[in-house]
């Protein structure tokens, strides 16, 4: 016979495969999240999670991507649960019949940054001014351009502010990537973009509380950012955690999800809003 | 011979092709238990693919091979480990020389006796186990490697040992090991041989039969010499070609001006004076070799003739009469009616 | 620049401090690819046994469909084993997806083709006596296989550690099937791209260090190995 099995090495390689196969987590309830870059860069999630799991017995996970991909896993019944900042397409994804009991739970606002010198001299100025000084200027302008949250929010202020939508002129820059790549993408090239503060406070901390680019305009009101939580209809995906769902969601919305929502911080600054409330 | 006994092969219309060219045709042949058959004939002449065949390695195109009565194919359980073939160059395979010898042992279900086996084996082709077996496979020369390959088979005790080439590229004393290993097969379990081999103490003085192959075609019992073409019109009848020296070979008028024709060296007359006889051929050639034929006493001579070698067989005491020896000129006188063609159909 | 040398001071700290984060995507990372391995390797091997060791009719139109196969993007595996075990697809009862066998499954499919195509040209390149020696020493059709396999072990061997390579650093079957959850389906690569798009260059360049370790010492033990079945 083929000594195959006769080396004492072989024989424990084989041990050493087996044993990482016995590496599946036990069965616990798990309830199965998409979410946002920006709830998980920020860290809020991992803030949040092993609390409400104490409170709750619930095991979380969560896959942390754009608002576009996180709403298609939902539509294709591969989640129980959503945590997402679009509202517009949010309400279609409920009204479409792929999500039920639509909860707020919170805000936070986004905020246009730039370099500090400032080349199209937006500071100060409202979103709709600051959008058409830097057409006329013609300065590096980088979009997520993946369908998330935050880029659906980008295209709203474009079409507010008026003119054509941006798409292929030059100094459009689209990333096709996360808010922290993005705003590198601007900080190469000397560009504006527009962010969630979350995930700016997160970034200047990285830059040790000097960060190149800096906050230019903010506090208007149309830079508000809904997050709100979604359960996906248990009607159209019947292995869907609806329960469970119900549970986080209810958590979130409620006294001790809020409570904990306003007391995260970072460089001492609050990154989000609860407002299930309003 | 024992013509009391079934035939260890019964060939019937065996064909086999390789890509449209067809490289062996056989009829019909019998080979008794215990014979020892030699196979003779240029390379490419089908030698090796009746090894394959009667080894079972190989499927023919078409045709039927009896094993003791009953057809038998490939991977046929009843063949396996009893029908062994040593191919012309041997692979050994990456263990050591005992592994080696005993893999044929253990895929049979090794018995108890495994170890002994192998040793024997061994040393029937005159490698000393304490020596050899634990040897790796690259620590070997070439005529050992051969030997080792041969042990293998042996250790098997099997009824059929086919052998391509076995002495064809290794040292004399290995060649004699091999030589006497597998006769000692043959008296000791009365295992048939089947050997192809170009080297004449081989097929004259060990094997009972020898068989000439050329061009795909098996000439059972006798030594022949062989004529390829292409041939020419030569008159009313005959063909002819012309050999690099200028003499002319004359046939009987074929079918086919590009087949080869052959002619049984029992009608080669050799003499040291020309014979001026009629119509038959007369050539001029040189004396190249000779050797007793054990089994029957005659002799067969070769005589270089232009680019051909031909092969007669001649009463030793013609031999002693004409005295010819190696490097003498001798004249080859034959009828061209003795000359036949093979069909090629 | 200097993120380059913050990552291999910050890779030797994330070792040495035996950082759970990362042993977690380690340990994804090593079962996935293994398992992965394991599940190409046995049904690898006796096709590519049977694509070298036999002639047919069409055998070198099938070689260049495995030679295709050699390059199929990750992200293409990714959404195909996506679209079948999602919850909407065909094989969505196995719940699949966002699991480490999942990944194992679609990291299964991209070494596949490599094993195949390797053990494929290793069989080949076989000398053709090899075959005749087994089978004139009695081998049945299933003999041939596993002794024609082990002669070839070495070029194998180096069939695994390629197709090892490729499906231990691959990130989209791993970002695709297996969502990149902390703690459960983070993988090396995936760490290391989430820790780009984050913008946190050192720390991606740590964990590429990292992975690049783990490939070391995954190599240096098989070529422990090669040494033991010469």
């Amino acid at each position: 016979m083929t000594p195959l099995f006769r080396k004492p090495v072989i024989f424990a390689f084989c041990a050493c495969l087996i044993l990482f196969s016995s590496g599946i987590a036990g069965a616990q309830q798990t309830l199965m999240m998409a979410t946002t870059t920006s709830t998980d860069d920020t860290g809020l999630l991992d803030y949040l999670m092993p609390l409400f799991t104490k409170d709750s017995g619930i095991d979380l996970k969560w896959t942390a991507t754009g608002t576009g991909k996180a709403l298609k896993l939902g539509e294709n019944c591969d989640v129980d649960v959503l945590l997402v900042h679009a509202p517009p397409a949010e309400k279609k994804f409920v009204e479409d019949g792929f999500g039920i009991n639509r909860r707020q739970v919170m805000y936070n606002d986004f905020v246009l940054i730039g370099p500090a010198g400032d080349p199209a001299a937006i500071k100060g100025k409202t979103v709709k001014e600051a959008l058409a000084a830097i057409r006329a200027k013609q300065s590096v302008f980088t979009s997520r351009g993946d369908k998330s949250g935050t880029h659906q929010q980008e295209l709203a202020l474009w079409k507010a502010a008026g003119g054509p939508m941006p798409e292929k002129e030059p100094w459009y820059v689209q990333t096709g990537q996360g808010m922290l790549a993005t705003i590198n993408v601007a900080a190469e090239r000397n560009g504006y973009t527009m962010t969630d503060r979350g995930t700016f406070i997160k970034y200047e901390a990285d830059h040790k509380g000097n960060p190149p680019l800096k906050i230019l305009v903010e506090g208007d009101q149309v830079l508000l950012n809904q997050y709100s939580v979604i359960t996906v209809n248990p009607a159209r995906c019947p292995k869907v955690k609806a329960d469970l769902a119900e549970t986080f969601s209810k958590w979130m919305a409620g006294e001790r999800g809020q409570q904990l929502i306003a007391g995260f911080k970072l460089l001492d600054k609050q990154l989000f809003t609860p407002n299930a409330n309003e | 011979m024992s013509s009391g006994k079934p035939p260890i092969f019964r060939i019937e219309a065996l064909q086999q092709h390789y890509g449209g060219r067809r490289a062996l045709f056989v009829p019909h042949l019998e080979i008794a238990p215990g014979a020892i058959v030699g196979l003779m004939g240029p390379n490419g002449s089908g030698k090796s693919t009746l090894l394959r065949l009667l080894g079972f390695i190989e499927k023919p195109s078409s045709g039927l091979i009896h094993f003791k009565g009953r057809t038998a194919a490939p991977f046929d359980p009843r063949i396996r480990s009893r029908v062994t073939l040593l191919p012309q160059d041997p692979y050994l395979m990456n263990r050591s020389v005992f592994d080696n010898v005993a893999y044929g042992i253990k895929l049979r279900g090794a018995g108890s006796d495994s170890v002994q086996r192998v040793h024997r084996a061994l040393a029937a082709v005159g490698l000393a186990p304490a020596q050899f077996a634990r040897r790796p496979w690259f620590a070997l020369s070439g005529g050992e490697a051969q030997r080792v390959a041969l042990a293998a088979r042996l250790a098997l005790e099997p009824e059929v040992l086919l052998m391509d080439e076995p002495t064809a590229s290794v040292d004399a004393e290995s060649a004699e090991r091999i030589r006497r290993a597998a006769l000692a097969a043959r008296d000791q379990w009365g295992t048939t041989l089947i050997v192809a081999s170009h080297d004449w103490s081989w097929l004259f003085e060990v094997c009972d039969a020898v068989w000439h192959l050329y061009a795909g075609t098996v000439f059972p019992a006798g030594t022949r010499t062989f004529f390829p073409g292409p041939w020419e019109q030569a008159g009313e009848g005959a063909w002819r070609r012309r050999l690099a020296d200028g003499q002319w070979l004359i046939a009987p008028a074929g079918t086919d001006p590009s087949a080869p024709a052959y002619i049984e060296s029992q009608k080669l007359i050799l003499s040291r004076a020309p014979m001026v006889e009629g119509s038959r051929v007369v050539l001029k050639g040189t004396v190249l070799r000779q050797a007793l034929i054990r089994r029957t006493g005659k002799v067969v001579v070769t005589v270089g003739i232009g680019e051909l070698t031909l092969t007669a067989v001649l009463a030793p005491e013609t031999l002693r009469n004409e005295g010819m020896a190696p490097g003498d000129g001798i004249f080859v006188t034959y009828a061209p009616e003795d000359v036949s063609w093979i069909d090629s159909s | 620049m200097e993120f380059l040398l913050d990552g291999f001071v910050q890779a030797i700290i994330l070792l040495v401090h035996l950082d759970p984060e990362t042993y977690s995507a380690i340990r994804a990372t090593l079962w996935s690819s293994s398992a992965a391995m394991a599940v190409s390797l046995v049904l690898g091997l006796p096709a590519g046994f049977w694509l070298g060791y036999h002639n047919f009719y069409g055998k070198h139109a099938l070689r260049t469909v495995v030679d295709t196969l050699l390059s199929l993007p990750t992200v293409l595996v990714g959404l195909i084993v996506y679209a079948f075990i999602s919850r909407q697809g065909p094989l969505g009862e196995m719940g699949l997806l966002f699991t480490l066998p999942g990944i194992a499954v679609g990291q299964a499919i991209l070494a596949w083709p490599v094993v195949v195509a390797l053990t494929a040209t290793a069989v080949e390149s076989m000398d053709r006596q090899l075959s005749i020696t087994l089978r004139s020493l009695g081998a049945d059709r299933r003999q041939l296989l596993l002794s024609t396999l082990w002669e070839a072990r070495f070029g194998i061997l180096a069939a695994g550690v390629t197709a090892y390579g490729r499906v231990m650093t691959e990130v989209g079957i791993s970002m695709m099937v297996g969502g990149n959850i902390k703690w459960a389906t983070r993988t090396m690569t995936t760490a290391i791209a989430l820790e780009t798009n984050k913008g946190m260059f050192a720390t991606g360049v740590a964990l590429g260090l990292v992975l690049l370790a783990i490939a070391f010492a995954v190599n240096v033990s098989l070529s422990f190995l090669r040494r033991q079945v010469r």
